[in-house]
């Protein structure tokens, strides 16, 4: 069955609620909550079949952008200036890895989002690798080029994340 | 969410009673009118009424605003440090309503409430922000930099307030960062890397304040109560804090809800500082500007996890975390390149 998709079903609800329930309930805090709740299904409306090619590229994006920060700590492990960052390489190796083991042609939104959730922490525990102190000795990281590149790669990749994410959460016909 | 059916109003009217019993010792016939809901946001509820009783013979008369803490919300904040910050800038040059009583631990109201003087005055963000009302938008705008230069240059130590967490002007920075972290760490439903990132940015470029100052922490048209062009009580005083005054000029200044279509910030920035004599400086106010995107989408990520939760129902709230991607790439917007110093 593909008729009638979700979308159109959620759709057709928000209009019914819109015209025909709402226009029955007086002005106060009922019909404030039913205004939203017509938004509410609005939005997803539009947004429920974005969802999954969303969490797809947002996936190989962030995978993509991991081989690539591998790639520089592989080059900062080999000329030593980056041993400290070595067991932060292996972690984001480990975790790409296990996407190529994973075999299902067809991932469920669920999957992916699972995925999505793995591949933020890994990011946010990279920042923070980044960020520590190379030994308890020194106060702070001093500034290298990998970071620096590493810290640009990244910065350019969230304003793609964010892009996609507001392909899906930005409301009915609001602005980009 | 607020239900007003009579039976609500009834129950309401009943514990106000208590309350006010309790408060007013001399008072006989308490009688309490016109009691009705009113919009207050989404972190507590709202009612207005008209209290009278007899004193010593004398009748006496108080229309008042009730605020009662919602089950759960957007803001995780105590009202006994709003109530005190109210009473205490009574009379000091900043407009706020006049505190009355206060049901700190809920037990005549079943939630901590407090009671205040109904200031007469409407709180429309919607109306302000058009066009149409330019010329009073620009003059409440006006009014706001003032109010901000009064409240900023208070003498705190004349006022009472050490209810309110001491800073330094060296760690004001810093206690608005690990505050919102924490909450951040807290409420977050997933990792957030851009969030993750914004936090070591702010972590790594915290400016040291000119001076400690209170800071209303909520400080935008949307909290002026005003009739006509003139502003008569700042309201919702629930993030009020110490720290650096700079943090309320960012956030008055959104894009979401500022007054720059009739104000512009230096124009504002300008008024603000020949009125209080405080300079505000860019690499100070873009750093606050850039911290209000970060709490903004903690407060919306609390809502929305409130609302997960099942500890509200508010349908205010339930959608509140798709919020966050616009405010986030708003910081990305304003955030200096790297390795540039601001």
């Amino acid at each position: 069955m593909t008729k009638p998709t979700i979308g159109d079903l959620l759709n057709g609800v928000a209009v019914s609620l819109r015209e025909s329930v709402l226009p029955e309930i007086p002005a106060g805090p009922i019909r404030r909550q039913i205004q939203v709740a017509i938004s509410i299904i609005r939005r997803v409306s539009v947004a429920w079949d974005k969802t999954g090619p969303y969490l797809y590229a947002d996936n190989k994006d962030i995978e993509e952008t991991l081989r690539r920060v591998c790639a520089i700590l592989d080059r900062a492990g080999a000329d030593g200036s980056g041993a400290d960052l070595e067991p932060m390489r292996q972690r984001i190796r480990a975790t790409l890895d296990r996407d190529d083991d994973s075999g299902v042609e067809y991932p469920s939104p669920a999957a992916l989002a699972a995925r999505n959730v793995e591949l933020q922490g890994q990011l946010v525990e990279l920042q923070e690798a980044l960020r520590r102190p190379p030994s308890p000795q020194s106060a702070e990281r001093p500034p290298s080029a990998e970071r620096i590149e590493i810290l640009a790669m990244l910065r350019v990749l969230f304003r793609r994340m964010l892009e996609r994410e507001l392909e899906v959460t930005a409301p009915p016909g609001a602005k980009k | 969410m607020t239900v007003s059916s009579a039976a609500a109003v009834e129950d309401l009217v009943i514990r106000l009673k208590g309350l006010l019993k309790a408060n007013l010792h001399r008072a006989e016939e308490i009688q309490i009118d016109n009691v009705a809901p009113i919009t207050a946001g989404n972190a507590r509820q709202a009612w207005e009424f008209d209290v009278r009783w007899i004193d010593r013979g004398e009748e006496k008369k108080v229309s008042c605003v009730m605020l009662r803490k919602a089950e759960a919300g957007q803001l995780e904040t105590d009202l006994i440090p709003e109530f005190r910050i109210v009473s205490a800038l009574w009379r000091s040059g900043v407009p706020v309503a006049r505190a009355l009583w206060m049901d700190s631990e809920g037990r005549w109201l079943g939630r901590p409430a407090f009671i205040v003087e109904k200031v007469e005055g409407a709180t429309d963000l919607f109306t302000l922000l058009k066009s149409e009302s330019a010329e009073r938008s620009r003059a409440i705008a006006q009014q706001l930099a003032a109010i901000a230069a009064e409240l900023h240059t208070l003498d705190l130590n004349k006022l009472g307030i050490d209810f309110l967490p001491a800073t330094t002007r060296e760690t004001a920075a810093a206690q608005q960062i690990s505050y919102w972290e924490s909450l951040f760490l807290k409420h977050r439903m997933e990792p957030h890397p851009v969030m993750a990132a914004a936090f070591i940015w702010l972590k790594e470029h915290q400016p040291i304040a000119r001076r400690v100052s209170i800071v209303h922490g909520d400080f935008r048209f949307g909290n002026c109560l005003y009739e006509g062009h003139r502003v008569n009580a700042m309201l919702d005083w629930e993030m009020v804090h110490l720290g650096d005054p700079v943090e309320d000029i960012a956030w008055a200044y959104r894009a979401l809800w500022g007054p720059q279509a009739f104000l512009s910030l230096d124009e504002f920035v300008r008024r603000y500082t020949e009125l209080s004599g405080i300079p505000v400086d860019s690499r100070t106010l873009l750093f606050y500007r850039l911290l209000g995107e970060v709490k903004h989408s903690i407060i919306s990520l609390t809502g929305a996890r409130s609302f997960m939760d099942g500890r509200t129902r508010n349908l205010f709230l339930a959608d509140r975390a798709s919020t966050i991607s616009s405010y986030l790439m708003q910081f990305l917007d304003w955030l200096p390149a790297e390795g540039t110093r601001d």
